[in-house]
C-alpha cells in the first residue's frame, strides 16, 4: 500500500528516510559483498528487480471489482533474502513512483519501510520459522506472503496514524481508525497474493526446481519430496 | 499497465532541458508543498506544475488527466478519516452511528483538505519529472551522486529489462485472455499464478543469458554511459527564480489562511 506524495507532513517523511536509509545501506554492504564473491549475481539482481516490478504493475484477479496489485515482496524475501530486498525493492518503488505514479519521493522513506523492509523481514522470519517446524512448503510461503502484506498494510497505517493523531483518543484511536478503513480491502488482498505466491512456487517448482535449490529457498529432498507428493 | 510514464517522457520537448534544474524545480515544488500550512501553496503549485506539464511538455491532456485520480482512491479514504479523527474546533457536521458520535470539526475539515492539496501539488511535481525526464537521463544524475556503481549497473538493467518483461506478460495475458483464462476469478488466479511463475523462469533464463552474453564482451561491472551536457539556458533560469519568487511569496503571504 504506497503512500502518495505530500501525504506525510513534514516530521515524519524526514524520520522515515532516517529509519530506510541505513537499512537500504546495509543491504548495499551485503549486496557489494555478494557482488565481489560473484559477479554473476549482478544481471541476475536486475532481472529479479524488473521481474517484481512488473509483477507489482499486473492487477490481481479480485472478488470486489476495485484494482489492486501485488506488492511481491514477500516473494522476493522468500527467494533474496531481506537486505537484498531491501535494495531491489527501494529501485522497484522509485520506478513505480516515476513509471506509474504510485507512490512519491518525499514519501520514499516511509513506502520503502513499509514495503522494502518491515513486509520483506516479516515474510523472512515467517518463512524461515516455518520451514523449521517442518510445515508443508506451500503453505509456508502462503502464510509468508500473506504476513508481509499485512505487515506492510498495519504499518503503513501505523505511520498514518503516528502522523495524524486524532484529537480525542490519541495516536492509538487514530491507528485503529486507518486500520479499520484499510482493512476492507488490504485483508482479503493479502490472502489472494499469499494463495497465488504459493501456487505460482508451485509451477516453479515443477517446471525449474534448480532455480529454487540454487538460490538455498529449499533443499534438494524437500523438491524431490514435494514433486513425489504431486505426481 | 500499457502508461508507462517513460514513455510519454521520451517525446517531451523538455527532455532537452538540463536535468539538475528540472531536479531542483521539481524538488523545491515537492518540499514547498509538503511544508506548507495553507492549501493555497500546494494549489498554485499542482496548477502551475500542471501547465508546466501540459503546455511546455506537451504531454497529452487526456492522459494526464487519467493518471492524476491514481491516488484519489487512497487520498480520499484516508482524508475522510482524518476530517473525522483529527484537529480540534467549532464542530461543523456531526451524525451517529452504531452508537458512536461522528464529527467532523473545522480543524481536522482544514488539515483534510490541506494534505488533499499537498498530495495534489506533490502528485504533479513527480508528473512533471516523470513526464519530461526518461530515465536514461536520470541515469547521468545517478553517476553523479556517489552511489556505489553495481547499484546504478543493477537499475539500468533493471530498467532495461522492466520493458522486455511486460512485453512477455503483456503477450502472455492476452493469450490466456482469448482462452478465457480471466473469465472468473478461479480461472483468473490459475492464469495469474501461471503468468507469474512462466514471467519468473523466463526471467531467469535471460538473466543466466544476459550474464553469459556481457562477460564474452568483456563486462568488468562497469558500462560506461554517454551522457550530452545541456548547459541552463539564461531564459530557463530568469522563468526558475521568478517562479520560485512567486513560490515564496505566496508562502509567505498565505501562511495564516484556512478555509474555516
Amino acid at each position: 500500500m504506497h503512500i502518495f506524495e505530500g501525504f506525510l507532513p513534514a516530521p515524519w517523511w524526514q524520520l522515515w528516510f532516517v529509519f530506510s536509509i541505513p537499512v537500504i545501506l546495509f543491504g548495499m554492504h551485503k549486496l557489494n559483498k555478494l557482488v565481489d564473491e560473484k559477479r554473476e549475481i549482478i544481471p541476475l539482481l536486475a532481472v529479479a528487480g524488473a521481474f517484481i516490478f512488473v509483477i507489482s504493475s499486473l492487477k490481481l484477479p479480485s472478488v470486489t471489482g476495485s484494482t489492486s496489485h501485488p506488492t511481491g515482496t514477500g516473494m522476493a524475501a522468500i527467494l533474496f533474502g531481506p537486505a537484498i530486498t531491501a535494495v531491489l525493492s527501494s529501485i522497484v518503488l522509485l520506478y513505480q513512483a516515476l513509471f506509474l505514479a504510485h507512490g512519491g519521493l518525499t514519501t520514499f522513506g516511509a513506502n520503502v519501510a513499509s514495503m522494502g523492509i518491515i513486509g520483506p523481514v516479516l515474510a523472512y522470519a515467517v518463512y524461515k520459522a516455518g520451514m523449521k517446524a517442518n510445515l508443508n512448503f506451500y503453505v509456508v510461503v502462503f502464510l509468508a506472503a500473506t504476513i508481509a502484506d499485512w505487515g506492510t498494510y498495519i504499518v503503513t497505517s501505523i505511520q498514518l496514524g503516528l502522523a495524524f493523531p486524532a484529537e480525542p483518543g490519541g495516536v492509538v484511536t487514530s491507528i485503529k481508525a486507518f486500520l479499520g478503513v484499510f482493512a476492507i480491502t488490504q485483508v482479503p488482498l493479502a490472502i489472494i497474493e499469499g494463495a497465488l505466491t504459493a501456487l505460482m512456487f508451485k509451477y516453479i517448482i515443477q517446471v525449474k526446481s534448480d532455480v529454487m535449490v540454487k538460490l538455498n529457498v529449499i533443499t534438494e529432498e524437500s523438491v524431490n519430496k514435494i514433486k513425489g507428493l504431486i505426481t | 499497465m500499457a502508461n508507462i510514464l517513460d514513455n510519454y517522457a521520451l517525446a517531451s520537448p523538455l527532455r532537452y532541458k538540463n536535468n539538475w534544474l528540472k531536479l531542483f524545480i521539481v524538488t523545491i515544488g515537492m518540499i514547498a508543498g509538503v511544508s506548507s500550512t495553507s492549501p493555497i501553496v500546494p494549489l498554485f503549485i499542482a496548477s502551475s506544475m500542471s501547465f508546466a506539464t501540459i503546455y511546455f511538455g506537451k504531454t497529452p491532456l487526456k492522459l494526464y488527466s487519467k493518471i492524476i485520480l491514481t491516488p484519489a482512491s487512497f487520498v480520499l479514504l484516508s482524508a475522510i478519516i482524518i476530517a473525522f479523527f483529527f484537529g480540534s474546533g467549532n464542530e461543523l457536521f456531526s451524525f451517529s452511528i452504531l452508537g458512536y458520535e461522528l464529527a467532523i470539526n473545522s480543524g481536522g475539515f482544514n488539515m483534510a483538505i490541506l494534505i488533499m492539496a499537498r498530495t495534489l501539488g506533490g502528485m504533479t511535481c513527480l508528473f512533471f519529472l516523470a513526464l519530461t525526464t526518461p530515465m536514461i537521463e536520470l541515469f547521468s544524475v545517478l553517476k553523479a551522486t556517489r552511489l556505489p556503481d553495481y547499484f546504478i549497473e543493477i537499475s539500468m538493467m533493471m530498467y532495461r529489462y522492466i520493458f522486455v518483461f511486460i512485453d512477455i506478460a503483456m503477450s502472455i495475458k492476452y493469450a490466456q485472455t482469448v482462452r478465457l483464462g480471466y473469465r472468473n476469478f478461479k480461472t483468473a488466479s490459475k492464469s495469474f499464478a501461471m503468468l507469474a511463475s512462466i514471467l519468473f523462469i523466463r526471467s531467469w533464463e535471460q538473466g543466466e543469458k544476459t550474464y553469459l552474453s556481457m562477460n564474452s564482451r568483456c563486462y568488468d561491472g562497469k558500462m560506461t554511459m554517454f551522457h550530452i551536457k545541456r548547459p541552463v539556458k539564461l531564459p530557463e533560469a530568469i522563468l526558475t527564480v521568478v517562479y520560485l519568487g512567486c513560490l515564496i511569496s505566496i508562502s509567505y503571504l498565505t501562511r495564516d489562511y484556512s478555509i474555516f
